[in-house]
């Protein structure tokens, strides 16, 4: 299947007060899999009520969102859930790791929810995925033992517990310096370059060479969509 | 181990304090209504099952003609379960020193083959050794007497001895301890030696098919026909109440008590579960969304808490059940020791076990349930933004400094009005706690003020009740001498008969003739007026005695019976007094009418020094000259004495009321101090703000000790204002408990109760408020911007 994400003429608004705010207007997108896409633009246009859509952690006033062939919004808060665990990876800004497990337990806590990844091959996915992401000494640490990219490590590696097609990222690096925050991009390359469809919502994203295709938004609609010419080959 | 049940358990462990708090509660909550299952059943069982194995008589009869009755024909009969004599005389016995005490003695016919009024034996011999007595088990704790030593026995007027061999255990008897008296059994032939007078001439019956004291009056009626038939006079008869134990009424009150009062703690404890259990998942909120966002349904959420929540209350199961068993038996012992039976219950029915465990179980989820839904169907964006990602929108960083310049007070004000719900909720709950709390002080203080007046209305001080009637200046001669005698007066007190339906009624009216302009006595006049000396014979009845007239009419006559002579009188008014029923008559009347030789049976002293300590010691002299001079007495008993009879019998009732609505309101801030630290995890960002910019600990401290004393004297007054209704109601529910039906106390506001509530209230509101704000103290402002 080559478009993973679909969102057809997809609005969202928010009721404030006796105001109807619209923080996205019908806004129309694909996404290849396996393409690495920023999405970029001002405080305040949309970028996180977009991914919002695409996990299916919020739901549209109206249009279509249709990820992996499912449309996403006709299916049960319950199956909801279990779909995203499976198929979509989630990592936060602020990193968001259960604090009273440990690092590894976290990742074996999304498996468990899931309940995708047989229960024998578990601990040892863990394991591998942590040596993915360059931590594998930490993983019986608590969260807050570690440092913010480390914690953000650990962040992806559970986002990538059940082997989902998508991994989408809300300002993943914004809360770390520099170095770290190339270190976790290199991640993403790396994940990209395996087959992962990877969504990143970023501030310093426009020079980026990286992206397959940057996304800007405006005032709740796409404005941009410049497609890097490496990704044409796909 | 599943890592969800893990992290459930490591949860747990981190928040221990919030935790234990809640299980506390639990505990408590479970432990009240536990307590209160394991000593209704116990007792209502237990005191019960003690008086019925006396085989409780019916109806007891007296007559001089008794060698008339056949009594195997009497058994024979179909009506006629049990009949046995048992003769009833009260006498004086030495309990100190100078000091007697009322003697019931009985005669029993065969120790070994008692059919009804059984008693046990405890200790010594059983039966008494010939011309002994046993006496029971109680008086031990209100006399020197004990077995082996010799009784003295004031009869007659004459002092006779005799050896007590033994001691028994007669369930049937009010507690000696709380009615001083005392209770001997003997033999016919020691019977008539120690009160000179013949044995068989009381008859006890028990009647087959008889479920109501109005069965027994009926079957009665039949029988009295029959006797008369025979020759057989029936002088007097009495019917208790049916199978009841004299005290039966302290245990319901209390059981009452315990039913209002551990139910409110219960249903407070609850409330305070689920205040703590939102405020447990509020600290869950976020994670609760990370978990969702993972991949985790609403079945994953729901095991997770549900799985929290029945850990909690297994460990307070653990710790409240066997509480509860222990406390309710303890309990149960205390109350059997005042009351004087015994714990019958030894193994508790695997359903009180059930019972306590499903409540320990079920009651949790129920009021955790609210929180547990919020929980399971939050959605992701929700949860998330209520703490994580979004959280920057909330912080209101515009007029924070302001707030910390304006004054405390009304930021304080401001975060009440802000969480409105929860507030309510403490609030109600605090002032339910407040308004049980002065209840309790309230009623103690309505008894106190009854019980003053009771004894208050007697300006006499002591009473000397002769077993014979004397001629006025007879009585009085031994006294003369006692220089502390203020002044002496005659009544003449008496049993007779109220005429209220087609047959007779009860017998136990008593008659007091009294001079109507008496100083004597004051009256706690509820209807009417008192005795007014005029013409026509009237009146006075105190409210035990209304209850005889259906319906109760002031100024309409009803027909008397004094001493044989049936009159018409006017009842003129209705006072209330802690007695028995009694009807007070003008003694002149009294005397023209049925007296004529005017003699008198009570010798009412009145002394100069009313102090308590000369009161005893007066009554002490009284004592002995009436052993000396020989008189035939039953009781000298001080007014100051009887009070505290009174009290005793009212005392336990007020100590439990007490302690219970101490726990109440410590439940209930225990609710404040958990909704505090709701507050406190809520503002937790506020907090790390207001550091940040420059407040002090101790500022932080006194937002929510101001809080907390706000909401304190909120609840004081809120408290107080339902404490008036309430403290009306139970005045009325006691009247009516202690002295009969339509006998409301007065309403009484106890100061002391308040002030003690008032420091009680504001110091548990304070240590309710202080815990928590501290917490908040450790609220860094690394920690409140680093969202966790
Ligand atoms: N739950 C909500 N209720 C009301 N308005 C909202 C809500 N969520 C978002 N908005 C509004 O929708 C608009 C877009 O918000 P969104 O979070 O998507 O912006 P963003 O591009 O992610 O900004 P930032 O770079 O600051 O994270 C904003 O103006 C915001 O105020
Ligand atoms: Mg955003």
């Amino acid at each position: 299947m080559k478009n993973i994400i679909e969102l057809e003429q997809t609005s969202k608004s928010f009721i404030q007060g006796d105001r109807i705010f619209t923080a996205l207007k019908e806004v129309s997108l694909t996404i290849n899999k396996g393409e690495y896409i920023a999405i970029v633009g001002k405080s305040g246009s949309g970028k996180s009520t977009l991914l919002n859509l695409i996990t299916g952690i919020d739901h549209p006033s109206c249009g279509v969102v249709r990820v992996n062939g499912t449309d996403i919004h006709q299916l049960s808060e319950s199956e909801l859930a279990t779909w995203r665990g499976k198929n979509i990876g989630i990592v936060f800004q602020f990193f968001q790791l259960i604090p009273t497990l440990t690092v590894i337990e976290n990742i074996l806590l999304a498996m468990e929810f899931v309940n995708a990844i047989p229960k024998n091959e578990r601990q040892q996915r863990a394991n591998s995925l942590l040596e993915m992401v360059d931590i594998l000494d930490h993983g019986d640490k608590f969260p807050t033992a570690l440092s913010g990219g480390e914690q953000q490590r650990a962040a992806i590696a559970r986002a990538l517990a059940n082997d989902p097609d998508i991994l989408v990222a809300d300002e993943p690096t914004g809360n770390l310096d520099s170095s770290t925050a190339m270190s976790i991009k290199a991640i993403f390359s790396e994940l990209v370059a395996n087959g992962t469809t990877v969504v990143v919502v970023t501030h310093e994203g426009i020079d980026d060479s990286a992206f397959d295709r940057i996304i800007e938004l405006k005032d709740g609609e796409i404005v941009l969509g410049i497609t890097n010419a490496s990704a044409s080959e796909e | 181990m599943p890592i969800i049940y893990k992290k459930v358990l490591r949860e747990m462990f981190i928040r221990y304090r919030s935790i234990s708090v809640a299980i506390l509660a639990l505990t408590i909550g479970l432990w009240g209504v536990g307590t209160l299952l394991v000593s209704m059943h116990i007792m209502s069982n237990d005191l019960n099952q003690n008086f019925l194995q006396t085989k409780p008589a019916h109806i007891y009869l007296k007559s001089e003609n008794f060698h008339k009755l056949d009594i195997d024909e009497l058994l024979a009969r179909p009506d006629i379960m049990a009949a046995e004599f048992r003769d009833k005389a009260t006498l004086r016995v030495e309990v100190h020193k100078n000091e007697w005490l009322p003697l019931w003695l009985y005669s029993v016919n065969d120790f070994e083959k008692m059919s009804m009024g059984r008693f046990f034996k405890q200790n010594g011999r059983f039966p008494p050794a010939k011309g002994t007595i046993l006496i029971e088990r109680n008086n031990l704790l209100i006399s020197d007497l004990n077995v082996g030593s010799t009784a003295r026995v004031q009869s007659k007027g004459e002092i006779v001895e005799t050896k007590i061999s033994g001691i028994v255990f007669d369930p049937g008897q009010a507690p000696s301890t709380q009615d001083a008296f005392v209770y001997a059994y003997t033999d016919k032939e020691n019977y008539s030696r120690l009160t000179g007078s013949p044995a068989q001439q009381r008859l006890m019956i028990r009647f087959s098919n008889a479920e109501t004291k109005e069965d027994v009056k009926a079957k009665f009626k039949k029988l009295s026909n029959d006797f008369s038939r025979l020759g057989i006079k029936i002088n007097s008869f009495y019917i208790p109440k049916f199978n009841e134990h004299p005290h039966q009424f302290q245990l319901n009150t209390l059981l009452y008590l315990n039913g209002i009062i551990g139910l409110l703690s219960f249903v407070m404890a609850m409330v305070l579960v689920s205040q703590l259990m939102s405020s447990i998942f509020t600290q869950q909120i976020r994670q609760i969304g990370i978990m969702k966002a993972i991949g985790a349904s609403r079945t994953h959420i729901f095991k997770i808490y549900i799985a929290f929540i029945l850990l909690m209350s297994l460990a307070s199961i653990l710790i409240g059940l066997p509480l509860a068993i222990i406390t309710g038996k303890a309990y149960s012992a205390f109350v059997s020791g005042v009351i004087n039976f015994d714990i019958l219950t030894t193994q508790m029915p695997p359903a009180i076990y059930i019972v306590i465990t499903l409540v320990g179980f079920v009651m949790p989820i129920i009021f955790s349930l609210p929180a547990l839904l919020k929980g399971m169907n939050i959605s992701v964006n929700d949860a998330l933004s209520d703490y994580g990602i979004k959280t920057k929108r909330r912080v209101t960083s515009s007029n924070n400094l302001g707030i910390i310049n304006s004054s405390m007070l009304s930021l304080s004000m401001r975060n009440i009005a802000r969480r409105k719900g929860r507030m309510m909720v403490t609030m109600v709950t605090m002032a339910l706690g407040v308004a049980i709390f002065l209840t309790g002080f309230n009623v103690r203080s309505s008894l106190q003020e009854f019980l003053d007046k009771t004894s208050q209305s007697m300006k006499y001080d002591l009473k000397v009740a002769l077993k014979q009637p004397l001629p006025l200046a007879m009585a009085l001669l031994p006294f003369k001498n006692i220089e502390k005698i203020k002044s002496i007066e005659g009544w003449v007190g008496g049993v007779g008969r109220i005429q209220s339906d087609s047959i007779s009624t009860s017998t136990g009216i008593g008659i007091i003739a009294t001079p109507f302009d008496s100083r004597l006595k004051e009256h706690d006049l509820m209807d009417g007026v008192w005795l007014t000396g005029s013409e026509e014979l009237e009146f006075v009845a105190n409210q035990q005695a209304a209850l005889e007239f259906k319906p109760v009419v002031i100024g309409k006559s009803y027909p008397i019976v004094l001493k044989e002579q049936k009159l018409l009188a006017r009842l003129v008014g209705v006072v209330r007094e802690f007695d028995i029923a009694k009807i007070y008559l003008d003694l002149d009347k009294y005397n023209r009418l049925v007296n004529t030789d005017k003699k008198i049976n009570s010798l009412m002293i009145s002394l100069n020094n009313r102090a308590y300590d000369n009161v005893l010691e007066v009554k002490k002299e009284v004592e002995q000259i009436i052993e000396k001079a020989g008189m035939d007495v039953i009781y000298v008993m001080s007014q100051t004495e009887r009070a505290v009879i009174i009290f005793n019998h009212l005392n336990i009732i007020l100590t439990i009321i007490l302690f219970l609505s101490l726990l109440v309101l410590s439940v209930s801030s225990m609710g404040m101090g958990s909704a505090m630290g709701i507050n406190v995890i809520e503002r937790t960002r506020e907090i790390g703000v207001l550091r940040a910019i420059g407040a002090t600990p101790k500022m932080v401290v006194n937002l929510f000790v101001i809080e907390g004393f706000i909401i304190s004297v909120l609840s004081i007054f809120a408290g107080l204002l339902l404490a008036l209704p309430m403290s009306a109601l139970a005045a009325n529910f006691f009247g009516e408990l202690i002295l009969g039906e339509d006998t409301p106390l007065d309403f009484a506001f106890s100061e002391l109760g308040f002030t003690i509530t008032l420091i009680v209230t504001l110091l548990f509101g304070y240590i309710a408020s202080r815990a928590p704000a501290n917490k908040a103290t450790e609220i860094t402002v690394h920690k409140a911007i680093a969202y966790e």
